[in-house]
């Protein structure tokens, strides 16, 4: 798709109106338009026929979108962001939209196959009824391929018979011979090779002659039966053997007892996602605090990180400022290494026992030591600051770039009017600054609020909240707390409920900085009239 | 234009690819009937792919082509897939050299990182993309046979051969048996032979030579982490009497009989709040598994419980150390038991050549030893790990005869959290044993009950 929009915005760059050119280019661009029409058609065939609904649909209006822009003289500018825009649609809309689709599902472990593989699968499972005999058999093969069976009962030495797919039984006696009515006996060093199309095959003719070689011991068949039958009719599943039912019930046939079949498959449970978001007992009794929490730590975050970076780049900012660039170089060294290396070497660093700084502490103190870990307070002092060491070569970065863009004049008229450092800093330096990086702060807010990594890896949210219905840990941020419901302690996961909670913290994060943007421009207006 | 199309054309391919390998994962309420149409028309479309491959792609098709003329003479064409880990992978290589020589059926063993084995056979296998056999833990079968992923394994003639209690572990709730075990794996109790002579029997006895130990200047004597967990922690629970979930009549573990605070859970708790309140073990310290080993390895520690994978570690240290059974509470300590094997795939076509390969070329004499020998975990096959020389193996193995399978139920999943949090919770000092318990129960009750 990105391919043929590029070709065809290729295509468009021609001039309108460029005379011999323009039919030329007219009839590229509709033979490009030709093609993607057709391919598009083509995928959405497909996709609608294996179910996949959303997609097709996404596919199908982009590219009529595509078609308009570029038969209509009237969105001519258009064409040139053409591509761009069918991209973001595809990458990012539809991944947006899809997780909303996937939130009313109970997509997850357990329903992770589709109705008709799940189906399948059940109806696979087969049963050897109690009075069904277990013959040996040994296999045979013949120049087309075609397989027989000699089959013998161990129980009833004359009861011996050939048979092939498709046809009755034909009675025989003695031992298998090398070679019978045109079929070789398979020599053992082949036969393993012919287990999977032997294990594919019914031999013999239903209802009453139908063998099956078993799946699990080599040289053993009967006439297994089909355990489950699906009646598409009522969407149950009926068990051949006692001949219950069990209804397909979110994603699960259930017998009326509550026996489940495995496996279950995904199905769209309604808002059932999202009511146990709002009525869920654990997240009911700790979001506030835990909500709390994550804005106070994004919050903390970008402003311990903003004011050591800009500190730093003013200090950096000063001509005179010896060795400025070996320096300047050094301080990006955090923001070089990745988080999940520095953070757990800080763990170590700070381990109230082990660790270095912690010895150091101690030895100012006189023993004590501040419990980086089992104290709600310490944790939270711990994480700030490495995140703070972690974030804030970035702003450094970013403060040390505006610095430059900021005008002369003005502090040469400062000077003149006998301003000193601060007076500068705080009527001049700071307010122009904030125009610069205002948004990039609210970018740094929403990053935090999502900051898995440190928030896991310092202690995997800890210390844990006493007396609370589920388990959550003082530090625990929203986007850690909810992985952990949603995705268990060990391998289990919920994407649609999963994706529940992605999408209200998405509407969570969304009017938060919708509110900071607003006071951006406020920055903005400010910053235009120093 | 000509190579503009090609490009187009292989990115479409990639395209389609793409979709068809997300195929499983799209959760639709697809009609049912369209079954065999759809198998149809995914095969034109199959055919439509395959010259754009060959032309766009050389590379793949370069990669496919000695795959195919690999097979040997027998000229079966049949492939066996099999994902291992990268310390049994090879192995598995030499033996399906052998396998192709005598069978004349390839067997293709992709090497994956133990819990991408897992992650991506939850994805492929459903999709029909899957490997025929996976190794993996026991404790896979909750989350895999909750999806229908796995077959049941028949051991073949050999059974007897395999050791019970690993066979249990790859027993599910249904009575079936998912698993052909290889290995197995427990923890044991490590001591200093310098700081503690004669190995203590009972859990006051590690008290009083803790104390001992300390008084004499040592950092600590019995050492386990203040981060709880529940795995390192079962030993000392059972010990006291307590344990997680009940048993039934046939050994295997009954959900609805969660024992987190039941009268040996809480006097497990007690001992180890007791611990902390003799200044034994530090509230703050913030031990986790890395820490308890660096400290025995260096001395700091005299005593602590471990699993064969610290053997190496202190072995290279030097310390002078020795293992033995876990001591007595109210009766002998009880590890969890871990169980490494061969499951088989339930979306295979080839599941009786699976099951065939298993019982005649794995569940043999040499195949066991050369795993063991490659991976020095204990074996699951009577056989080899009756000839276990080592002292230290043989050691951890005796401390594994009393050894309780880890669950194998989905609801083992709900217990980590809770339970790891009650275990940190006495550790701090922050709730006192019976509480941590209670909240403990509360949580995973409701944790299993929201399954």
């Amino acid at each position: 798709m990105s391919a043929a929009t590029q070709k065809v915005s290729g295509g468009a760059q021609a001039p309108p109106d460029a005379g011999s050119h323009s039919i030329l280019s007219l009839i590229l661009r509709i033979l490009a338009l030709a093609l993607i029409d057709g391919i598009t058609i083509w995928l959405v065939y497909q996709m609608v026929f294996d179910g996949y609904w959303p997609l097709a649909a996404v596919l199908a209006l982009v590219t009529i979108w595509v078609n308009v822009v570029f038969l209509s003289g009237r969105f001519y500018p258009l064409r040139y962001v053409a591509p761009g825009l069918s991209l973001l649609a595809i990458m990012v809309l539809y991944p947006i939209l899809f997780t909303v689709y996937v939130s009313f599902t109970n997509y997850g472990t357990g329903h992770l196959v589709t109705q008709q593989l799940a189906i399948e699968q059940i109806e696979s499972q087969t049963f050897l009824p109690p009075d069904a005999t277990l013959y040996n058999w040994t296999a045979f093969k013949n120049p087309a391929g075609d397989f027989m069976l000699w089959m013998v009962n161990p129980n009833d030495p004359a009861d011996v018979f050939t048979v092939t797919p498709g046809t009755e039984p034909a009675p025989r006696s003695g031992e298998p011979p090398a070679e019978i009515d045109g079929y070789q006996q398979i020599p053992s060093n082949q036969l393993f090779g012919a287990l999977g199309a032997l294990s594919s095959l019914t031999f013999g003719v239903k209802p009453d002659n139908a063998f099956q070689v078993s799946q699990s011991v080599l040289g053993q068949a009967a006439q297994y039966e089909q355990l489950f039958v699906y009646d598409a009719a009522q969407d149950v599943m009926i068990d051949q053997q006692t001949g219950e039912v069990f209804k397909s019930i979110e994603g699960t046939f259930t017998s009326a007892a509550g026996q489940k079949l495995s496996p279950g498959f995904a199905a769209t449970v309604g808002a059932r996602n999202y009511r146990a978001l709002f009525t869920d007992p654990a997240l009911r009794s700790t979001f506030v605090q835990v909500f709390l929490w994550t804005v106070i730590f994004a919050i903390m975050s970008v402003l311990l990180t903003f004011i050591l970076g800009m500190f730093l780049a003013i200090v950096f900012d000063v001509p005179e400022m010896p060795l400025r660039a070996p320096l300047r170089s050094l301080l990006l060294i955090p923001y070089t290494i990745p988080a999940f290396v520095a953070v757990p070497v800080w763990v170590g660093l700070l381990n109230p026992q082990f660790g270095i700084i912690s010895q150091m502490i101690g030895m100012i103190t006189g023993g004590w030591v501040p419990p980086w870990f089992s104290d709600p307070f310490w944790s939270k002092i711990g994480i700030l600051a490495i995140q703070t060491w972690l974030g804030f070569p970035y702003m450094f970065v970013v403060v040390t770039g505006a610095l430059q863009t900021l005008p002369h004049d003005i502090y040469e008229a400062a000077d003149l009017d006998g301003a000193s450092a601060w007076d500068k800093f705080q009527a001049l330096t700071f307010p122009l600054l904030l125009v610069t990086v205002g948004p990039l702060l609210v970018a740094s807010f929403a990053f935090n609020f999502n900051n898995f990594v440190v928030i896991d890896l310092y202690n995997r949210g800890g210390p844990p909240m006493p007396n609370v219905p589920t388990p959550v840990g003082y530090t625990d941020i929203l986007a850690t707390y909810t992985y952990r419901i949603a995705f268990g302690a060990s391998g289990v996961s919920d994407y649609g409920y999963a994706s529940a909670i992605t999408i209200m913290i998405f509407l969570i994060l969304f009017i938060i900085t919708q509110f900071q943007f607003r006071f951006t421009n406020m920055l903005e207006e400010r910053g235009r009239n120093v | 234009m000509r190579n503009k199309r090609l490009i187009l054309l292989s990115l479409l391919v990639i395209g389609v690819l793409v979709l068809a390998a997300c195929g499983g994962g799209q959760p639709t309420a697809a009609p049912a009937e369209p079954a065999a149409p759809a198998a149809e028309e995914a095969t034109p479309t199959a055919a439509a792919e395959a010259p754009a491959v060959e032309e766009a792609t050389p590379t793949t098709a370069a990669a496919e082509a000695p795959a195919e003329e690999a097979a040997p003479a027998a000229d079966t064409g049949a492939v066996l897939t099999i994902w291992a880990d990268g310390e049994r992978a090879p192995i598995l290589e030499k033996l399906g050299d052998e396998f192709t020589a005598q069978t004349g059926v390839k067997l293709a063993v992709v090497q994956k990182a133990i819990g991408d084995i897992r992650n991506d056979f939850k994805i492929a296998a459903p999709a029909g993309s899957g490997p025929d056999i996976i190794l993996g833990a026991h404790d896979w079968l909750g989350e895999l046979n909750g999806s229908g992923l796995l077959a049941p394994v028949d051991l073949g003639p050999n059974a007897a051969n395999f050791a019970p209690n690993a066979v249990q572990a790859y027993t599910y709730t249904d009575g079936k048996l998912y698993g052909m075990p290889q290995a197995t794996e427990n923890i044991a109790f490590y001591y200093n032979t310098d700081l503690v002579p004669t190995p203590p029997t009972t859990f006051d006895e590690v008290k009083a030579m803790s104390q001992e130990i300390k008084d004499a200047g040592n950092k600590y004597g019995f050492l386990t982490q203040t981060i709880g967990d529940p795995y390192h922690f079962y030993p000392i629970q059972t010990a006291f009497g307590g344990y997680i979930f009940g048993q039934n009549a046939d050994g295997s573990y009954n959900a609805e009989d969660l024992g987190l605070n039941s009268e040996g859970s809480v006097a497990a708790l007690e001992w180890l709040n007791s611990m902390y309140e003799d200044g034994l073990l530090d509230r703050n310290g913030n031990i986790d598994g890395d820490l308890m080993l660096s400290a025995f390895q260096n001395g700091d520690a005299a005593m602590m419980i471990s699993g064969p994978w610290a053997l190496n570690g202190i072995r290279e240290a030097g310390v002078p150390y020795a293992i033995t059974n876990i001591p007595t509470g109210t009766q002998p300590g009880a590890p969890f038991l871990g169980v490494q094997g061969f499951m088989i795939n339930a979306f295979s076509k080839n599941q009786l050549l699976a099951q065939t390969f298993l019982q005649q070329f794995v569940a043999t004499d040499a195949t066991m030893q050369a795993f063991f020998d490659e991976d020095p975990r204990a074996s699951a096959w009577i056989p080899v790990s009756e000839k276990i020389e080592d002292p230290d193996l043989k050691a951890i193995a005796e401390a594994g005869n009393v050894a309780q399978p880890m669950p194998n139920i989905p609801a083992m999943n709900s217990v980590w959290g809770g339970q790891g949090d009650a275990i940190t919770l006495v550790s701090t000092g922050k709730l006192t044993p019976q509480e941590a318990a209670d909240q403990a129960q509360a949580q995973v009750s409701t944790a299993i009950a929201g399954q």
